[in-house]
């Protein structure tokens, strides 16, 4: 015997769209590094040596924990245990400070060491390319803080969860993107 | 249990992608590219019960990237 399966989009249709547009943004980005890579493999392979590969695995490790615990928080929700769900939130709030802080460290090391935006093609890209996904990071913050005070103030739960759910599935775009954008900017 | 799960096998593609590239190989880096991506996205974002159409759009994202990556070097 045959059963339908219940397919559904979790979210807003129109967060779905916003994320595909952004994704395209980088999908632009992320190919433009790469094709600019093959046709000067010496400098990027010289630019790769100045990055510390062990810094982006924590800043993976950290944006991913934050999305695990986000995702958590949805389910939580879900089950109408909403101060849980704030709670979770904003632990994977303080995971992201972990990205955060990271990057700027990173950041402050490269400017310090001299590597800005005009010293290589390849540091020209890494930091349009990982200066627009920390902005993303950033705003995916905003609207974990947002949702955390949401869940807080008991505004979800079974039946009026599509806000959450649209929130938190930024934040994975957010990580969706990173998992591609680190291997090709620091390990290949 | 299974977004825990999702989570433990995206840190150990995460250690193994440090670990394929230090020992130069690539292919095994951008495999594990894919297959976090897939995570993601089925796991996550629980693309696994969506419309077909919305789902493959998502894991047809990094597999389009990887291809042209590869294609590339």
């Amino acid at each position: 015997m045959f059963t339908s399966v219940d397919r559904r989009l979790p979210g807003d249709l129109a967060m779905w769209f916003f994320i595909l547009a952004e994704l395209s943004v980088f999908a632009i980005l992320i190919l433009a590094f790469a094709v600019t890579q093959t046709l000067r493999p010496e400098v990027f392979a010289e630019g790769r040596a100045q990055l510390d590969t062990s810094t982006g695995l924590a800043m993976t490790l950290s944006l991913l924990t934050a999305g695990l615990l986000a995702a958590l928080a949805q389910q939580q929700a879900l089950a109408d245990r909403s101060r849980r769900a704030a709670g979770l939130l904003v632990l994977g709030l303080l995971v992201a400070l972990v990205y955060v802080w990271i990057k700027l460290s990173e950041y402050g090391h490269l400017a310090a060491a001299g590597l800005g935006l005009e010293h290589s093609t390849f540091f020209t890209l890494y930091w349009i390319l990982t200066g627009f996904h920390f902005l993303h990071v950033l705003l995916g913050m905003v609207i974990l803080a947002w949702l955390a005070l949401r869940c807080w103030r008991g505004a979800y739960g079974p039946g009026r969860q599509s806000g959450m759910e649209s929130g938190v599935l930024y934040w994975h775009m957010v990580d969706l993107v990173w998992v591609v954008l680190f291997p090709l900017v620091y390990v290949l | 249990m299974r977004l825990l799960a999702c989570w433990v096998a995206l840190v150990l593609l995460s250690v193994g992608t440090v670990m394929s590239g230090a020992a130069g190989w690539w292919w095994a880096v951008v495999l594990a590219a894919v297959a976090k991506a897939w995570v993601i996205a089925d796991g996550f974002m629980e693309l696994r019960h969506a419309p077909l159409g919305w789902r493959a759009a998502m894991l047809a994202w990094p597999v389009v990237l990887v291809a042209g990556i590869v294609v590339m070097r």
